[in-house]
């Protein structure tokens, strides 16, 4: 199960040529943006709600980066 | 590119519960924006943390509560299409000390529809044993160990159509230190004695649609995690090569024009870490590591292979309707929410309850 680290870059950086691909032109015109500004089409809506998702996942599950982790005594670490 | 509205100040309060340990969490964040388009943010926000020995990761049978303390401060600038932020965190507890900087850098291309941005970061951690005098990873003469970890990430968003919105990313992190935990043993070694490197990695997409005639918003998320020992190993394998697959998924309802519901459903699945065994099911199995030099060992749950389920329900409501009732018209422009999920772990550390609920209110 020893994945080359270069190759999950490489699919990364793929899908990012896709998506970029696609964009010829802007795709949505400033009149357009109605809905982008909804909760729901935002990635980064609650920032606050994500840091302690963070903090709570980073100690419960080995898979975060381990980065604005800290924590000790607790076990969060 | 993280959107910035008025001043405002946001309150919120966390309690996370599972069998041995609660966690309680307020929060008080504040953001001001100031002239030639620089912005604050700054937070205060405190872990009240009461475990007992199973979470704590301790061979003790006691119940203790630790106190976790953390500020930070971020600055941002805008320009016509960039937006660059600096920030520094500091969080203390009684035995851990965290010193966190971090800064990006985003800009805006095709007409604003697609967004790069870089992130940089480290933090320089310091940790202590009440237990331990002089802990094995600490270096003489100092008593105290540390993990200085430093992160990168890229990240891609496109808007696809008035509808759509796409977006990629990639992190990276390099850590380099004590990266268990000073109270934890495992039977018949002792402390716990982790590698001492790790290079951590993520790739990452997300996906939003919006349905107008419904007023519906659905997201996906999924990514893929694995880590590795940077360099060569000084162990015959490579004593991490943990892999993690993450689904998310959310659904936005709106049922009134100032309510709104988020439904949410995630799933995390991750393989062990090479060099970690299950010392609950077998207390020997790690015997013959433990003499290949140098010994790693841990009793950590989480390096373990672990499925978990979460499954959440948010309610959002923008109280504009406040604004025809005397004296509650003040909160007219605030938006209240409360969230309820239910966390479900494979391992020793069971289920958990997890209860938000904040307000935001510009000023």
């Amino acid at each position: 199960m020893a994945y080359p680290s270069w190759r999950a870059w490489l699919v990364a950086a793929l899908a990012l040529a896709a998506v970029a691909g696609c964009a010829h032109e802007p795709p949505v015109q400033p009149w357009q943006r109605e809905h982008l500004a909804k909760r729901a089409m935002r990635f980064d809506a609650d920032p606050m709600e994500d840091h302690f998702r963070q903090h709570w996942l980073g100690a419960r599950e080995g898979a975060d980066l381990g980065f604005g982790q800290p924590g000790g005594g607790c076990g969060c670490n | 590119m993280e959107a910035r509205g008025a001043d405002q100040v946001t309150v919120r309060g966390a309690y996370y519960r599972e069998p041995s340990t609660r966690v309680i969490q307020p929060v008080v964040d504040i953001q001001k924006d100031l002239p030639h388009g620089v912005d604050l943010d700054a937070h205060y926000l405190v872990d009240a943390i009461t475990s007992a020995s199973a979470a704590a990761g301790t061979t003790k049978d006691s119940i203790f509560t630790e106190v976790r303390n953390e500020v930070a401060l971020a600055v941002g600038k805008n320009w016509d299409r960039t937006r660059a932020t600096l920030g520094y965190r500091y969080s203390a507890e009684s035995d851990y000390w965290s010193h966190g900087l971090g800064g990006s850098l985003a800009g805006r291309f095709w007409g604003d529809t697609a967004t790069v941005a870089l992130s940089l970061g480290v933090s320089l951690d310091t940790m202590s044993s009440r237990d331990r005098p002089s802990p094995d990873c600490a270096v003489a003469p100092h008593t105290y160990c540390t993990l200085d970890s430093y992160f990168a990430g890229l990240s891609y968003t496109q808007v696809l159509s008035p509808v759509a919105v796409a977006q990629v990313d990639g992190e990276i992190a390099y850590l380099d230190g004590f990266q268990g935990n000073l109270y934890r043993q495992v039977p018949g070694l002792g402390y716990e004695k982790p590698p001492d490197q790790r290079l951590r990695n993520a790739v990452a997409g997300r996906f939003a649609y919006y349905f107008p005639s419904s007023s519906t918003g659905v997201q996906l998320h999924y990514r893929f995690y694995w880590d590795l020992f940077p360099g060569t190993a000084p162990t015959p394998t490579d004593p991490w090569l943990m892999r993690a697959h993450t689904i998310e998924a959310r659904v936005y309802q709106k049922l009134s024009r100032s309510l709104e519901v988020r439904l949410l459903y995630r799933q995390h699945l991750q393989n062990r870490a090479q060099f970690w065994c299950d010392v609950t099911l077998n207390s020997s199995c790690y015997q013959p590591v433990a003499m290949s030099s140098p010994p790693t060992y841990s009793a950590d749950p989480k390096l373990g292979p672990i499925h978990t389920e979460y499954p959440e329900v948010k309610l959002v409501w923008d109280a504009d309707g406040l604004r025809a009732v005397p004296f509650l018209r003040w909160f007219s422009a605030a938006t209240f929410e409360i969230s309820y999920g239910y966390y479900m772990q494979n391992d020793s550390f069971r289920n958990a309850h997890v209860l938000q609920a904040g307000a935001t209110m510009p000023y």
